[in-house]
């Protein structure tokens, strides 16, 4: 029988680069599969499961990892990085995996997203004056309600000495309205002092996802802003 | 920085808001975002698995709830999260959600709260369209509808209207608002 000659796999851990957010600890794996084990996604990428990921990361196969789907399919839930024995940083790398990817081939509309929020302000592109006639004439259904009518019910933009300021989830104004109400009244009952910004209102940042550090800081440093100009005291994302 | 329970748990404490448990008498049970939950406590040391159930008893009557995960730390994702909604990979997305969806059958419940947008979406449009359709692999069991955290609040919500003297008030507010951004209704006849 011929002897298979058994490779050696050089590892050059100096020029990993997702590795490098913390290579010592993807070498501490002891490749228990307690990640995935608990993952929901094991099995949904053939070939890939949160264990195999770190396993080829350790070994210098990260650009497989990142042109993989993996990273995408994952839901960055935490699960693996919650229980891992080893105190590896699953989820914190596989974000990075995602941060590795080419912008343009960032899958599905969460990078086109966060670049048309960083021009326009909100990840959908919505238009401050129709944004601005939306929050009117829902404030007009509001206090004219059939059945729990808000008499003196308007949405407040911008108002100076908020105590509250909002977020608004942009997939709202676009497509779902009357789902702002549900905040609103309880806005309403509460006899509070709250506040929307007319511009820079986005609450959902893209760039957590797609893994863009930068336009992520971008969009909290708004949200922060808007507060300040208003001098809110407390923001509130409802996320 | 305040998250929407801290928010709502002091307007339930201070009376700002009353609630009312008649009003919605269904079956419920509460998910756990990994956001609010798991990752909170990674990155933050700390988390509102607790809370999160608490103000869903505060707008129905505890006897209707039914647990989905006594170990909230270790619940399982919606399947839509990390941006998983918008991305392309939509039978993945749903496959990963079968695990959530033999949970919520398992509560026998007919109400699920989900205090996320994503979450949400995952259990209504994604999981319960599924379920609707009679796909195999997604019985839900009892499952009715999803509700966000903040609507079921605004669903149990006793309130009064304003006085002539706040509704005067605001009016002027928002009046002055209009005529500084610019905006026109038309006029009601
Ligand atoms: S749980 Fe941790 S130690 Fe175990 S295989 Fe996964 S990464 Fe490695
Ligand atoms: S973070 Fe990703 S890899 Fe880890 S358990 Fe969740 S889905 Fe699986």
């Amino acid at each position: 029988m011929a002897e298979e000659a058994v490779k050696e796999i050089k590892v050059d851990r100096k020029h990993r680069k997702i590795g490098n957010i913390a290579p010592e600890l993807a070498d501490r794996c002891y490749t228990c599969g307690t990640c995935a084990g608990g993952c929901p996604a094991t099995g949904l990428v053939p070939g890939w499961d949160p264990r195999k990921a770190i396993r080829a990361i350790v070994f210098g196969m990260e650009q497989e990892v990142i042109d993989s789907k993996w990273p995408w399919v994952c839901t960055l839930c935490g699960r693996c990085q919650y229980q891992c024995p080893m105190g590896i940083t699953l989820m914190r790398t596989f974000r990075a995996c995602r941060s590795a990817r080419e912008r343009d081939k960032v899958p599905g509309p969460i990078h086109k997203g966060t670049m048309m929020n960083l021009e326009r302000g909100n990840n959908l592109g919505i238009p401050k004056d129709d944004f601005l006639f939306l929050l009117a004439e829902l404030g007009v259904e509001m206090e004219n309600d059939e059945e729990q009518p808000c008499p003196g019910f308007y949405v407040p933009v911008d108002k100076e000495g908020a105590n509250v300021i909002v977020t608004i989830n942009s997939k709202e104004p676009f497509g779902e309205p009357d789902d702002m109400k549900f905040w609103w009244k309880i806005f309403y009952a509460a006899k509070e002092n709250w506040t929307v910004s007319s511009e820079n209102w986005e609450g959902v940042n893209w760039g957590l996802f797609s893994g863009d550090d930068a336009s992520m800081k971008v969009q909290v440093a708004r949200v922060i802003e808007n507060a300040r100009k208003v001098k809110a005291k407390t923001i509130l994302y409802p996320e | 920085m305040v998250s929407i329970f801290d928010l709502l748990k002091e307007y339930i404490d201070s009376g700002r808001i009353k609630l009312d448990k008649s009003k919605v008498q269904h079956t419920y049970t509460v998910h756990d975002p990994c956001n609010y939950v798991r990752k909170s406590q990674i990155s933050f040391g700390d988390n509102y698995g607790e809370l999160s159930r608490w103000v869903a008893k505060q707008c129905i009557d505890e006897s209707l709830y039914r647990e989905m995960c006594e170990d909230y730390m270790n619940n399982l994702c919606c399947g839509a999260g990390g941006g998983a909604w918008a991305m392309p990979y939509d039978e993945e997305r749903l496959t990963y959600g079968k695990m959530k969806v033999d949970q919520i059958r398992d509560t026998g419940a007919e109400i699920v709260i989900a205090p996320c947008h994503n979450c949400r979406d995952q259990v209504m449009k994604g999981l319960g369209d599924e379920f609707k359709k009679g796909r195999e692999g997604f019985d839900m069991g009892n499952y009715k509808e999803t509700l966000y955290t903040w609507e079921l609040v605004s669903m149990a919500l006793d309130f009064e209207p304003w006085s002539e003297a706040e509704i005067e008030a605001a009016h002027a507010e928002r009046d002055a608002q209009f005529e500084r951004d610019g905006v026109e209704l038309e006029e009601e006849e």
